[in-house]
């Protein structure tokens, strides 16, 4: 028999509830490496420019120039260092959750009966770093792929394997 | 009907030849479109191109000719396909064979298509698709059409199920029917600025193609001298604007009635036991059949006009659909009743009697706040192109800008029921989304730093082919609706395909 329950939306499980775990904060030194690596291009380019352009205009101005440029990129490391503290996950027994973003912030829960693959990735510094990239692919317009950085390697691992019994054992 | 043996490896059609060869040789003739452009003008100007005299560049064209019509030839008698209990096969290749293997129960999907051409010579198309890229696609191109109705059923007729299931089938009725009438509205009450785009687009990129021969016809100093710029009266500026964007209505205008004919003539929806066909198109027939159980999003779209008329647009997203394919799961011109209709039999149990719940207030702020964006582009860029003439166009755009947001606002609200999303949005167009909540394939919360401060967040909802938002509702409201959504996909164990 059809049997149609009223459902009290108070008794679900609540995603606020769910207490998220942060991502491994040698993560954090990957994304210093790598901003490092774009401060450096950026700086070397207004250096570059202080030899090769004679205008007037560029020359006067150059400190002024390389004072707002050197704010931006303070600015822009501050806000990744505070978005970093955003980073977090959790897996429940039903499905992954994955929170990131400081100006925006997002919480993304991919069901795992709706998983279609998983793929685990280590780039060359997170070798050394021990760590590992999650990614989880859904049947869903790209934007509901989840891509977990940073994980411990073990963690992922351990997440892996529990994540692709569950799948395949549903289906 | 006589039947055809597909067990054994057969060809198609002898006229494949035809098709094959008229394939190959729009292709060729495409790919060097440039350079025959190049050929017609210097031989227009100076007899010859490239030493070459018009006659061995005859010569050399009927070689050409004469060589895509042996690949042709070759095409088709190395084109052959069989079924076996459980598969299709397909051996193709001239000299490099290639042998292909479906098994009928991986095939997502199968189209008949007929192209003018294949028109003219009466035979259609069959295109197999399976899931996966777009490459996975097979055609077979030409087959008469009971064959291919044929083989089409044969395709789908698993092995041990065939006969019961193939008494149920056979009950087909014709549902809705388009007539001209209507489709020459729904081309009249198209959103006309699209179409207008669509022309703009082309019509520079031909001027950028021909630049230098639009350039030699000096059409400039003819256009002025038939309205006397030289004057310089603003009445004359008003006028020649006034026809212009007058001319450009018209255009669009027909633009969009041709192409909605073009594309949807005898539109027919047919209903059969389980599926919906659609087959429609004048130079292009398609035929495609809709699997409720695919069906990801229903979209419906109407507008002020096309309501008076009674015109509703229901497309259907599927999932693991050729994007090609894509943009054909639209039926145009349907009556309420009939979309209501069309609506219950690919949604079981859907209802639209719920009360509908609206965003926050803080929607007509984003909306605003678009607006003023919007209006510093226009102002800033209109002031340095036209001066200080152009600040009356700020009164035009407050008025647009304060409909924009009061319409747009008034037209958004979402629906939530045991198995059913349902969001409505638009402007001009009044567009509603339905998903069915097994289909869900990622939920998301979305927050910025400023909406955080006054509890207001979006809910983003995935499906395999589409994304939609139930935008800015309160904190509290998205954290449920997400926790609601969830817990329906986690607790059933019903399949999203």
């Amino acid at each position: 028999m059809f049997i149609n329950q009223q459902i009290e939306t108070d008794t679900l499980p609540k995603i606020s509830s769910v207490e998220l775990k942060p991502i491994s904060k040698n993560y954090f030194k990957i994304i210093i490496l790598n901003k490092a690596f774009v401060y450096a291009v950026f700086l070397s380019i207004l250096i570059a420019g202080k030899f090769a352009i004679k205008k007037e205009a560029f020359q006067d101005n150059f400190v002024y120039i390389v004072t707002i440029v050197v704010v931006g990129l303070i600015l822009n490391f501050v806000l990744a260092r505070l978005a970093f503290k955003k980073r977090k996950y959790a897996i429940r027994d039903k499905d992954v959750i994955y929170s990131k973003g400081l100006i925006v912030n997002s919480i993304t829960t991919v069901p795992i009966s709706r998983i279609q693959h998983i793929e685990e990735s280590r780039s060359w510094l997170a070798r050394k770093l021990n760590l590992a990239t999650l990614k989880i692919f859904t049947a869903g317009e790209s934007g509901s792929d989840l891509k977990i950085d940073g994980l411990p390697l073990e963690e992922a691992k351990q997440i892996n394997d529990f994540l692709s019994t569950r799948v395949n054992g549903n289906s | 009907m006589e039947t055809v043996d597909f067990s054994q490896p057969i060809r198609q059609s002898s006229k494949g030849i035809i098709i094959i060869f008229a394939f190959n040789a729009y292709k060729f003739f495409k790919r060097f479109f440039v350079i025959f452009i190049a050929f017609g003008v210097s031989l227009a100007r100076k007899k010859t191109f490239a030493t070459l005299s018009p006659q061995s560049i005859t010569l050399i064209i009927i070689g050409i000719l004469i060589v895509l019509l042996i690949v042709a030839v070759l095409k088709y008698l190395n084109f052959k396909f069989y079924l076996s209990k459980d598969d299709f096969h397909l051996s193709t290749g001239i000299i490099n064979k290639d042998n292909t293997i479906i098994p009928k129960s991986k095939i997502q999907n199968v189209y008949i298509k007929q192209n003018f051409l294949q028109q003219i010579i009466n035979v259609v198309s069959l295109n197999i698709e399976t899931a996966g890229d777009n490459k996975s696609e097979i055609s077979i191109k030409a087959l008469d059409k009971p064959t291919a109705l044929q083989l089409k059923k044969e395709l789908f007729n698993k092995s041990n199920i065939s006969e019961a299931l193939h008494t149920a089938i056979e009950t087909k009725n014709i549902f809705f029917k388009v007539s001209l009438k209507r489709l020459f509205l729904e081309g009249v009450s198209q959103n006309h600025l699209r179409s207008f785009a669509v022309i703009a687009s082309f019509v520079f990129g031909l001027y950028y193609e021909f630049k230098d021969y639009f350039r030699s016809l000096k059409l400039k100093q003819h256009v002025e001298e038939i309205i006397h710029l030289d004057e310089e009266s603003i009445l004359n500026i008003i006028i020649l604007n006034s026809v212009f964007i007058l001319f450009a209505v018209l255009i669009s205008l027909l633009f969009s009635v041709l192409k909605t004919v073009v594309t949807n003539f005898n539109l027919e929806v047919v209903e059969t036991q389980k599926t919906i066909e659609i087959n429609k198109g004048l130079f292009n027939k398609v035929s495609l059949s809709l699997t409720p159980s695919r069906i990801q999003n229903i979209v419906i779209k109407t507008n002020r006009i096309k309501r008076y008329f009674g015109l509703h647009t229901l497309s259907v997203k599927q999932a693991m659909v050729n994007v090609k394919q894509r943009k054909n799961f639209v039926i145009i011109a349907l009556e309420k009743e009939q979309l209501k209709h069309l609506v219950d039999k690919l949604l079981t149990n859907y209802t639209s009697d719920l009360k509908a719940l609206k965003p926050k207030w803080y929607y007509k702020r984003i909306l605003v706040i678009d607006m003023l964006v919007l209006a510093l582009i226009i102002n800033v860029s209109g002031f340095f192109i036209f001066g200080n003439m152009m600040w009356f166009i700020n009164i035009a755009f407050i008025i647009f800008s304060i409909l924009y947001v009061q319409i747009t606002y008034r037209k958004s609200y979402y629906k939530i029921d045991d198995e059913f999303i349902t969001i409505g949005s638009g402007f001009i167009d009044t567009t509603t989304n339905i998903l069915e909540i097994h289909k869900i394939q990622a939920v998301k919360l979305k927050q910025t730093i400023f909406q955080k401060r006054r509890q207001i967040s979006s809910v983003i909802i995935t499906t395999a082919s589409k994304a939609v938002k139930i935008p800015y509702v309160s904190e509290a409201d998205a954290k449920s609706i997400c926790d609601y959504l969830l817990f329906k996909v986690e607790s059933q164990d019903r399949d999203w395909m």
